[in-house]
């Protein structure tokens, strides 16, 4: 009389999982001054906002997400990066005739092959899902950044017109209102 | 009684191949040229004195009243020497200078045509691009558009150099290389000088019309890769002619792509669903993927950007620089077709895709 034998086959895998997103945009940055004049005074804004400067670019990084900007070209981008260190364990089993020969060896193996190709679709869910939250937490931080970028370049602006109204004269009266976003300069010539 | 000559006599074979070469000029019906195509006949090792004879007739032609037809017609303004002329396509340029030139390669592939099932028989025909005249490729265009509503067969047309190759072909139908993202965008240059130049100014309708049609039809893409690469591809064919058309002094020829604009733009609050609104479920996983893909859509309003800097070219340009008379010619050209309105509202539907908006 035959013996059936349960076969027992544990998998264990450890993944390091990485996920991006971007965006990127360009500042429109109005030539009020020269160039360099201009990307001096949106270093300086950014600067004041917590970025620093790295290869000519300001970078700020924060929970994950790398703001860049280029002052000279105003090349913009938001990057969020997420990484993850999964260990995923599954187990399987089957039923063989016997406990150490050829067939045992047999099934054992594709009680393997089962265990890590669940442990692949594991690790692509895991995968997915961390690309789904790199996504959002992109989605979510955008309408920030365009805020502060937006409030930065108003700031440069305003500064420019400053500067560019010394030039041209003595600045008899300075009038600013936040709330209207209008700036009124008198200027003797 | 009539003294009417009697009526010439060729063979089957060339007798095909003459109802084919009218299918694909026009006059002849579709359906005994699509009849013809489709059959496969022995390949005589020469033609009849009398088929040449008719073929070099029908190409003369056809050839000359397709062009006539399409736009050659219209009185006009090009550019001859770097200044603008005035009138029909024969009155912009003596007629001597008009005159098409076959090679032996448009016999050889009307043979190849009407001996062969092109699905079905390979190795497809094939010739060397640079040995093939403008009007041979004008012919190749002709047939390309007579087949491409056969899709198989469009596809087995352009796996062939002289159709994969030929840049009227990528110009008037570059949604359909879309499928072939690696391509190379081919050169230009044969179109934008004489006579090739004189084909291109007489197919700006043809273009324009080819392009609208493209833009106006982009909503219904629910693909979001389809729609992806065709924008690529528009891309990359709008930078490599518009590049070519400024390198040669010739951007009265990039006409047609400021008159689509202006068609497409006409409303002045059109929103980006008119070119994306037909793409189905979420899209990509990442943003930036599905940024990309919008982006790709507006890919021809993209192009104000490189007519704005023509504009400004033009403007700086002086009385005695050699470029005058030309950049008076483009600043005209904005005029008429209302550029800076077009261009501003360009502008308004790329920022509505761009999740980044900063001004």
């Amino acid at each position: 009389m035959s013996r059936a034998y349960r076969i027992r086959v544990k998998e264990a895998v450890t993944k390091e999982l990485s996920a991006s997103d971007e965006v990127c945009a360009d500042l429109e940055v109005l030539e009020i001054l020269p160039g360099d004049q201009m990307a001096g005074l949106l270093a300086g804004q950014l600067k004041a906002r917590g970025f620093t400067e790295r290869d000519g670019k300001l970078l700020r990084s924060q929970d994950g997400v790398t703001v860049s900007v280029d002052p000279a070209t105003g090349e913009v981008s938001v990057k969020t990066e997420k990484q993850e260190q999964v260990d995923l364990k599954t187990e399987k089993e089957g039923w063989g005739y016997d406990d150490i020969g050829p067939q045992a060896q047999h099934v054992r193996k594709q009680l393997s092959e089962q265990a890590k190709q669940e442990l692949e679709r594991r690790a692509e869910k895991q995968q997915e899902r961390l690309q789904g939250e790199a996504t959002e937490q992109l989605e979510k931080v955008l309408g920030h950044v365009r805020k502060e970028l937006s409030d930065a370049v108003n700031a440069v602006t305003r500064e420019a017109l400053k500067q560019k109204a010394a030039q041209l004269g003595q600045i008899k009266e300075i009038s600013e209102d936040p709330e209207a976003g209008s700036l009124t300069i008198k200027v003797e010539v | 009684m009539s003294d009417a000559p009697p009526p010439k006599s060729v063979s089957r074979f060339e007798a095909n191949l003459l109802r084919i070469l009218r299918f694909f000029l026009k006059p002849g019906p579709a359906d005994q040229g699509l009849r013809h195509i489709h059959e496969r006949l022995e390949r005589p090792k020469c033609l009849s004195a009398t088929a040449v004879e008719l073929i070099r007739d029908s190409l003369a032609k056809g050839c000359v009243l397709y062009l006539a037809r399409v736009g050659g017609w219209k009185r006009d303004r090009f550019l001859r020497d770097g200044k603008p002329n005035f009138g029909r396509l024969w009155e912009r340029s003596p007629v001597e200078k008009l005159t098409l030139t076959f090679s032996k390669y448009a016999v050889d592939f009307l043979m190849w045509l009407t001996a062969h099932r092109p699905k079905e028989d390979r190795p497809t025909w094939t010739a060397d691009i640079g040995e093939l005249t403008p009007a041979d490729q004008l012919l190749l265009f002709l047939t390309y558009d007579a087949l491409r509503s056969d899709a198989d067969l469009a596809a087995t047309l352009r796996s062939s150099s002289p159709f994969g190759d030929n840049a009227l072909l990528w110009l008037a139908h570059p949604n359909d290389f879309a499928g072939e993202v690696h391509a190379r965008v081919p050169t230009f240059g044969m179109w934008l000088t004489e006579p090739g130049s004189f084909i291109l100014e007489a197919m700006q309708p043809v273009l324009e019309n080819r392009w609208l049609e493209i833009e106006r039809t982009k909503g219904q893409i629910g693909d979001w890769a389809q729609l992806n690469q065709q924008g690529m591809i528009q891309g990359r064919v709008i930078e490599a002619f518009t590049h070519a058309v400024n390198a040669a002094g010739r951007r009265d020829l990039a006409r047609f792509l400021l008159a689509v604009m202006s068609r497409v733009l006409a409303s002045p609050d059109m929103p980006a669903t008119f070119w994306t609104g037909g793409l189905q479920g979420a899209g990509p996983p990442r943003l930036a993927e599905r940024v990309e893909t919008q982006r790709n859509a507006l890919v021809v309003l993209r192009a104000a950007d490189r007519f704005r800097t023509w504009e400004r070219e033009a403007r700086a340009s002086g009385y005695l620089d050699d470029d005058y008379a030309a950049s008076k010619f483009w600043l005209g050209e904005c005029e008429r077709f209302d550029f800076n309105t077009i261009a501003d509202r360009a502008q308004r539907v790329l920022q509505q895709v761009e999740p980044l908006r900063i001004n």
